[in-house]
């Protein structure tokens, strides 16, 4: 078969997806009747379309529709679940603690949310939160290895901290103090470091009971959790396991 | 493949509309406008997220991202084809895409006259004397030959075949979505579809 124009190829697509005249249309069916080239080169156009028309459609998942709308919800952080509230004193410096709250959010949680598909875990706010803190100028709002200066500072924004003794001796020197917020509670932080690597210990308050360190990992950063003196302790890093393990076990003896 | 919501061809855009969109600065407003444009057509969206990127698992990346810049436009919605508007964002989307994850790979549009060279060789050499007919090989050829046949596509003949074929516009809306003359919008298409042809009949065993 002798191949056919361009423009007789360019008038058959168009044909075959309705975008002629009727008398344009008539014209060229007449020819095709006529040159079995025309036939054959619409049979393949009507075929390949068909190809294409049949491929499956991706489906919208619910899941991916609720990530969407929540898109245009700008009041969307602010109805995340939140942990249940332990007790009347801890609402106390919650309110105290509002502008930290608000200016942290602004500042780090906003552009977090309208991104994220779905509200994420404690885990994944902590381990985000110590990884935002190592893009910044500096992971402390409180820079001092002295647990005079830390826990004041931490107790005079949020009204709580936890014990921050500087483990220097044993190979993890105190850097300082920060307020991490998750999920709109603003909650002290801890910074410790070891040889090069940075350790974040976010302390939320907990009136459950005591328990061991459970070794997990989120976003790329090994992490430890127990409860222990009043506070749900994580700590997260890019340690190795053991070596965080190790930290934790000082930290522990230290502060109890 | 048909049957798209026509909603968004069929609504009327009065002059009242048009000045009560572009005070959409309330978030309120927005979020309401976000939805009525947007949601309806994540489907059509995703379509053209996955077949332009060339795999399902970044579809939905693409889309997301699109329709954060949907959000971030809507002041600029001037009413009119919706599906339109918000499928030129996820199709600018999708290429800023494709050149941040393959530059070291994508073809860049670069001269369209040799895209449109290679398009005609390909045709002189594949259209040779067969015992059984193209369209029948091309009716035997899976999806997943499909689905690789639109990926060996360059990008200005794949947007059109999909615009087409995948997301239904007309001639017409191709061409004021991409801004080209009609002209090109078939000879790209033609050109695309016969290329397709070709991958699919080499395909065949």
């Amino acid at each position: 078969m002798t191949p056919i124009s361009q423009d007789d190829r360019i008038a058959l697509n168009a044909l075959i997806d309705g975008q002629l005249s009727p008398s344009e249309a008539a014209a060229l069916e007449a020819r095709i009747a006529a040159e079995a080239a025309l036939a054959a080169a619409r049979n393949e156009i009507a075929a390949t379309r068909t190809a294409l028309r049949n491929l499956p459609r991706p489906a919208v998942s619910p899941r991916f529709l609720e990530a969407i709308d929540a898109l245009a919800e700008p009041a969307k952080p602010a109805v995340v679940p939140q942990p249940p509230r332990r007790n009347a004193w801890f609402e106390g410096w919650q309110n105290i603690a509002a502008a930290v709250v608000i200016t942290a959010f602004l500042a780090s949680g906003a552009t977090y949310w309208l991104s994220a598909p779905r509200p994420a875990t404690l885990e994944e706010l902590i381990a985000d939160g110590h990884h935002r803190s190592l893009l910044a100028a500096t992971p402390v709002d409180v820079q001092s290895s002295d647990r005079h200066t830390v826990k004041p500072w931490l107790d005079a924004r949020l009204g709580i901290s936890p014990p921050a003794p500087d483990l220097a001796p044993t190979g993890y020197p105190l850097v300082g103090g920060r307020v991490e917020v998750l999920g709109g509670q603003a909650v002290p932080a801890l910074v410790y470091r070891h040889n090069e690597h940075t350790i974040s210990l976010v302390a939320r308050p907990s009136a459950a009971a005591a328990t061991a360190p459970r070794a997990f990992a989120s976003g790329g950063y090994n992490m430890l959790e127990w409860i222990a003196n009043g506070f749900a302790f994580t700590v997260v890093s890019d340690l190795e396991p053991s070596e965080l393990a190790a930290f934790v076990d000082n930290y522990r003896a230290a502060a109890s | 493949m048909t049957g798209f919501p026509s909603t968004a061809r069929s609504s009327p855009n009065g002059r009242a509309d048009q000045v009560q969109i572009r005070q959409a600065v309330d978030p309120e407003r927005a979020a309401q406008l976000f939805r009525q444009v947007v949601l309806p057509h994540l489907g059509d969206g995703l379509a053209l997220a996955r077949w332009l990127a060339g795999n399902a698992s970044d579809a939905e990346d693409i889309m997301q991202d699109a329709c954060l810049r949907a959000l971030r436009a809507i002041d600029g919605y001037r009413g009119g084809n919706a599906r339109a508007w918000l499928l030129v964002i996820v199709r600018n989307t999708a290429f800023n895409w494709l050149a941040r994850q393959r530059s070291s790979t994508l073809v860049m549009v670069g001269d369209l006259a040799d895209v449109d060279d290679a398009a005609s060789e390909a045709s002189a050499t594949d259209t040779t004397l067969r015992s059984t007919p193209e369209s029948e090989l091309i009716r035997r050829a899976d999806q997943q030959a499909v689905a690789e046949a639109i990926a060996a596509l360059s990008l200005p003949m794949r947007e059109v075949v999909v615009l087409r074929d995948i997301n239904d516009f007309s001639y017409k809306e191709i061409a004021d979505m991409l801004d080209l003359p009609i002209g090109t919008v078939m000879s790209r298409l033609s050109r695309g579809r016969q290329q397709l042809a070709a991958l699919l009949v080499r395909a065949e065993p």
